[in-house]
């Protein structure tokens, strides 16, 4: 679905250039959950980026679906960390998501069916008329998966997204998260620098290197069942594992 | 309720101590006490001499600062969005900003003579600089994150500028018309009283000629009300019809 080629990315020029991708190959298929992690500032966010089609790669190919990505568009939606910032804080919950379907030149006639739906599914029902600040952090960030799944996309592409939570949030975000993610068969591409984040959502852990010209150093396939739980000796075992790749 | 009162007590204060300064510190030709301001009053009102003075005034600002709006809200969204233009402009703004109103005062009267044309451009020239700034800067700020957020659910460039960048940027611009309006207040009464034969600014001009006191402070207290009770019409404006484009701040 996603495949990239030898992709390097430059910033600036000359001596001032900053090398901050180099030789990354990736595939994706349909329906699979990938995670990319690494240590701050990696690159992994950049890798998004040209994923999404909001910055382009200075060399290799980039391509979904089989054509090359050339700017952002609504199969590949990225889902950012900073809910308060990339949802519309003057709409409130139910009118964020019909944003989506505005931009999405769909019948009005069809807007309140769908909004209840994407609402309905990420629990926030009751709380339609709430605006963002009226959230909790949690709560924005699902509005921001109803949001998302509004425009029916084929790939999420999420940047750290519950890096700002606490980890009880967190723990039960990851829970939504994978349940949305079987019940739609979206194709996941999760950017964190949390091993166990990784260990418990993904299907296949890409492990990158630090910068300049960061890598994917391994690719580790998980082979566990979901729920997965981090006591299990074999979860354990991966994280040691990633923890020494990152080293 | 509580606020209504400390509003009331501050009012008694300054009264007190107006009264006190003008019988006892001062002497009441150099600052008439408030009952003999409230006597010079009367009749002005009555005529309504005060309310033409008032009402020529008001739509100098009026004309000077909409004007003023207009086209620094539409400078201000180009500089905001198209960097080689700000980047070609922000020099000579930043030269002309320093320019006040008042010192433009000699060169409008000789460009615009001394009719309305030269007040309202006084006006617009304050107004326009102090609303540019704060709508390019609001521009510039509108988040990156939001913007792309749009983008990739797949909003065009054209609703991505209209539905995300421009509210993103209404508290700035609000701020700065807020901001415009009392620099407006402030800058018509030197205007009128170097080039006018009507207005507040007259009004004191010409009683400071003939030695009135009393009528110099009917006119100072008029500006002060004026001033404040349209900055207050101005904030309730906003809230009424703004509220969900300014309350979030906080957030992000």
């Amino acid at each position: 679905m996603l495949a990239v080629r030898n992709v390097r990315k430059l910033y600036g020029v000359d001596a001032r250039a900053y090398l901050a991708l180099e030789g990354i190959d990736l595939d994706v298929a349909q329906g699979e959950f990938v995670c990319l992690v690494g240590p701050s500032g990696c690159g992994k966010s950049t890798l998004l980026n040209i994923l999404a089609g909001f910055e382009q790669a200075s060399g290799g190919s980039v391509d979904f679906e089989g054509a090359p990505v050339r700017a952002a568009g609504k199969d590949r939606v990225m889902f950012f960390q900073d809910a308060g910032a990339a949802l519309l804080p003057w709409l409130t919950a139910e009118e964020n998501v019909r944003f989506a379907l505005r931009v999405r030149r769909l019948p009005k006639s069809e807007w309140p069916a769908i909004i209840d739906k994407y609402l309905a599914m990420v629990d926030l029902t009751e709380h339609r008329h709430k605006f963002p600040a009226q959230l909790s952090g949690g709560m924005r960030q699902r509005l921001q998966i109803a949001r998302a799944l509004a425009v029916e996309p084929k790939v999420l592409l999420m940047d750290e997204p519950f890096g700002a939570l606490d980890a009880l949030t967190r723990r039960r975000m990851h829970g939504f998260l994978l349940d949305i993610w079987q019940r739609t068969g979206k194709t996941i591409v999760f950017v964190t620098h949390d091993i166990a984040e990784a260990v418990t959502l993904a299907d296949r852990i890409c492990v990158m290197s630090v910068g300049p010209g960061s890598r994917i150093t391994q690719v580790l396939p998980v082979a566990l069942a979901r729920p997965r739980d981090l006591a299990d000796p074999r979860a354990g075992e991966l994280y040691k594992r990633v923890e020494a790749l990152l080293a | 309720m509580r606020a209504a009162a400390l509003f009331a007590g501050s009012l008694v204060i300054a009264l007190a101590l107006w009264q006190f300064l003008s019988t006892v510190v001062f002497n009441p030709f150099l600052i008439p006490p408030p009952l003999v301001v409230l006597q010079t009053a009367a009749p002005m009102a009555k005529s309504g001499e005060i309310f033409r003075h008032v009402a020529i005034s008001l739509a100098r600002v009026g004309v000077g600062f909409a004007t003023g709006c207009a086209a620094a809200i539409v400078l201000g969204v180009i500089l905001g969005r198209i960097q080689l233009v700000n980047e070609l402009l922000d020099p000579i703004i930043e030269l002309l900003r320093f320019l006040s109103p008042t010192a433009m005062i000699p060169i409008a009267v000789i460009w615009f003579g001394i009719g309305e044309l030269s007040k309202y451009f006084l006006i617009f020239w304050g107004t326009f600089f102090i609303v540019l700034i704060n709508t390019t800067a609001g521009v510039m700020r509108a988040p990156i994150v939001r913007q792309r957020a749009a983008q990739c659910l797949g909003a065009s460039p054209l609703q991505i500028f209209l539905l995300v960048v421009i509210p993103s940027a209404a508290p700035y611009i609000v701020t700065g018309m807020r901001i415009a309006m009392a620099s407006s207040f402030m800058s018509i009464i030197p205007a009128e009283i170097l080039a006018a034969d009507s207005g507040i600014g007259f009004l004191l001009q010409q009683s400071s000629v003939l030695l009135q006191t009393n009528r110099i402070f009917v006119a100072l207290l008029t500006i002060c009300v004026l001033g404040f009770v349209f900055d207050r019409l101005f904030r309730i404006a906003v809230d009424r019809m703004l509220s969900r484009y300014m309350s979030y701040i906080a957030l992000t």
